[in-house]
């Protein structure tokens, strides 16, 4: 007997003989999550925008807001700048990012060990948490938002949610990616005492380039 | 009763002694859980909602183990078509050799970990170096305590028993340069630089996980440091290590849970990075191991499903149980001497390790209360504990003396004419004892009056003086 089978009847053993049909099993875990009101937090603020950037902002996360794609490196400029930093990033190679005009500015598709920022997208916000996400795939690196000390993403104010189960019901209708990723600002740690430090592993500043919406 | 047997029961006795002395160690367990407790009230008074969404938790979790087969097999399914090869381990030594066995079949020299308390459960950090094997723990408190040689004394700080002068000593010695000063922002730079070379190095990355998800086949990682990604990410193989209690049936019972779970832990409200790894690198993808591993593990989950501890596989290692308990801020974690400490190591250590060498564990309680109104999913922990005891008693593992002195108690309660009588011999022999209004010392009381004095009783039992009044109530007009 393998231990697949050791376990799966002992578990069999354990359970009552008379079981329901998968899809009662299935329709008795959707009706776990009815009402997700009466089981979640309430939006900070009225508006979807607004919730996030109050949510976003209270976790470390810092906002910059643009009115169209062709502003952002405009705003990764004064960003970096405003920082000290040199004007020198890895870009995501996602044809909305690497499209654009980065006259001026030092860019590459990979992080140098001393670079100190890369610019990424991510696929929607979410309000109740001020979260961003992010899909591994062909022109999303996972590390580009890992490496780095300065994380720069890049949001639309159209995508954003209001709670995680809409996030939920989104990724529900695509192919799963292999990484499916909520950041939640800045990386930090409190395993010393307790004490709150920022930039434990990943990045210790986390910028959001909100983009208005064309319509 | 063996001797090794009882050789454990003395030390837990000792480590506890020892654990009380030590000052150090109170200021350390003081700061982190003080913050912890504080933190953890104001986000859940920030979420009227909590009270609804525990019930949710808790039903979401009832509903998984009631449907274990099902929904491990349909894990199972999904994982495979993602890619992900899944294994079944039915206790800790197979899960030990299917994951050493994974790393020599890839040579691998150098493995990162991320935090996972499963892997500890189930011995790996040994087993590793036992195959030769350089282990490199990723989380700051597991890379400190790697550092110091130790086990994890909570099971979500893990090095919280240690104080930052303690983990600068430590820092020190291992980094190169070693650290410039010893606040806590310096150190955590420092194992910043010193951990980097590491992450981009090492041949194979390990992490638990906190859900399995039945309908995509993925598994969950929540860290607040972003260690697990980059475990995970830049390695040939990535192994994952789950307990089989882990399963939710999709996304978004996991994404409702992490509500929860992140709350009680730490009183944020969702950890920094929440990742799903569904199966390894896709064509195309740009980065990502080319092997996932999934490591299902029993280890004693399956004997709970159908006695009075099946609750217990609710429980989602929060930690707000040792947050919260009275013992566990005296003794800290090491105390208790297995995997799990605190209340919930209590319920679960006497799974693991047998209830003969631990049933000093759920003995160590005062009921009150504490750890059960904190958790996220209603465990009811002091009526498990209670569980422990009975069967403690029942399969006749206390102590000679302790099992006569109740026997004479209960023969005693069952006699109310013979009860009154030992009390009104009892509580006049007991004030002997006393000098003032104290009693200092007690012959078979040293438990007690090594650490406190006893109040001297008054001359008569409360039946005695109950009686007095009532005739006295009696002849006043
Ligand atoms: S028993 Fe409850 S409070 Fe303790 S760790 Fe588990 S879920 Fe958290």
């Amino acid at each position: 007997m393998t231990a697949r089978d050791r376990i799966l009847s002992a578990i069999r053993a354990a359970l009552p003989q008379e079981r329901p049909a998968p899809d009662a099993i299935s329709a008795e875990a959707n009706a776990l999550l009815a009402d997700p009101d009466t089981s979640r937090p309430r939006l900070v603020a009225e508006g979807l925008l607004d919730a996030f950037i109050l949510k976003a902002e209270a976790i470390g996360t810092t906002i910059d807001r643009v009115g169209g794609m062709e502003a952002v490196p405009d705003a990764v400029r004064r960003y970096l700048s405003g920082h000290g930093l040199s004007l020198s990033l890895a870009v995501e190679p996602a044809p909305a990012l690497t499209a654009l005009d980065w006259t001026g500015l030092d860019t590459g598709t990979t992080l140098a060990p001393d670079q100190p920022a890369a610019l990424g997208k991510a696929l929607w916000g979410i309000a109740e948490s001020g979260s961003m996400i992010v899909h591994s795939g062909a022109d999303t690196p996972i590390l580009l938002s890992f490496l780095p000390l300065h994380h720069i993403v890049v949001l639309q104010e159209s995508d954003i949610l209001s709670h995680l189960e809409d996030y939920a019901a989104q990724l529900a209708e695509r192919p799963h990616p292999r990484n499916a990723i909520l950041i939640t600002g800045p990386s930090g740690t409190t395993d010393i005492e307790g004490s709150y430090v920022r930039g434990a592993h990943g990045p210790g500043f986390l910028r959001v380039i909100l983009v208005a919406s064309t319509d | 009763m063996s001797a090794p047997e009882a050789s454990v029961q003395v030390s837990f006795k000792n480590r506890a002694k020892t654990a009380l002395a030590d000052r150090t160690l109170k200021i350390a367990i003081d700061r982190t859980t003080g913050t912890a407790e504080a933190k953890r009230a104001v986000a859940v008074a920030a979420f009227p909602e909590f009270q609804a969404a525990r019930a949710r938790g808790r039903a979401i979790k009832d509903h998984v183990i009631a449907h274990l087969d099902h929904y491990l097999e349909q894990f199972e399914r999904n994982a495979t078509a993602s890619g992900a090869t899944v294994h079944w381990a039915s206790d800790d030594a197979e899960a030990r050799a299917i994951i050493t066995r994974i790393c020599l079949d890839a040579k691998a020299k150098l493995v990162t970990r991320s935090k996972s308390m499963l892997g500890e459960e189930i011995g790996l950090p040994h087993a590793l170096a036992d195959a030769g094997i350089e282990r490199v723990e990723t989380d700051l408190a597991e890379h400190i305590i790697q550092l110091a040689g130790e086990a994890p004394s909570h099971i979500v700080w893990p090095a919280m028993h240690r104080t930052r002068e303690q983990v600068a000593e430590l820092f020190k010695i291992a980094h190169h340069p070693p650290p410039s000063a010893d606040d806590p922002a310096t150190m955590v730079q420092s194992a910043r630089r010193e951990l980097r070379a590491k992450f981009l190095g090492a041949d194979i990355g390990i992490s638990g996980s906190n859900f399995l998800v039945a309908d995509t086949g993925a598994t969950c990682t929540v860290t607040n440091e972003g260690n697990a990604e980059l475990t995970t990410t830049p390695p040939r193989i990535h192994i994952v290590t789950a307990g089989i209690e882990k399963i939710v049936p999709t996304t978004a019972h996991a994404l409702s849970l992490l509500r929860l779970l992140v709350r009680s832990a730490t009183g944020g409200e969702l950890t920094q990075y929440t990742t799903f790894h569904c199966g390894p690198k896709r064509p195309g993808d740009a980065d990502g191991p080319e092997e996932m591993h999934i490591v299902l593990v029993d280890n004693g989950r399956t004997r709970m499903l159908d006695n009075e501890f099946r609750e217990m596989l609710r429980c989602i290692r929060c930690g707000a149980c040792m947050n919260h308990c009275v013992v566990y801020r005296q003794i800290g974690g090491h105390a208790y001497g297995g995997t799990y400490p605190g209340p919930m190591g209590s319920v679960l250590t006497p799974v693991l390790n047998g209830l003969a060498g631990s049933r000093d564990l759920p003995n160590a309680c005062t009921m009150n209360g504490r750890c059960a109104e904190v958790c996220p999913v209603e465990i009811p922990i002091p009526t498990l504990l209670r569980a422990w005891r009975i069967r403690s008693w029942r399969e006749k593992l206390e102590p000679g003396s302790l099992r006569v002195g109740i026997g004479i108690w209960a023969v005693l309660a069952r006699r109310p004419g013979l009860y009154g009588l030992a009390s009104r011999v009892g509580v006049r022999a007991l004030r002997l004892f006393g000098k003032g209004g104290w009693i200092a010392r007690l012959p078979l009381a040293g438990g007690w009056t090594a650490h406190r004095d006893l109040p001297r009783p008054a001359g008569r039992t409360f039946m005695e003086q109950y009686r007095a009044q009532q005739a006295h109530k009696g002849s006043r007009p």
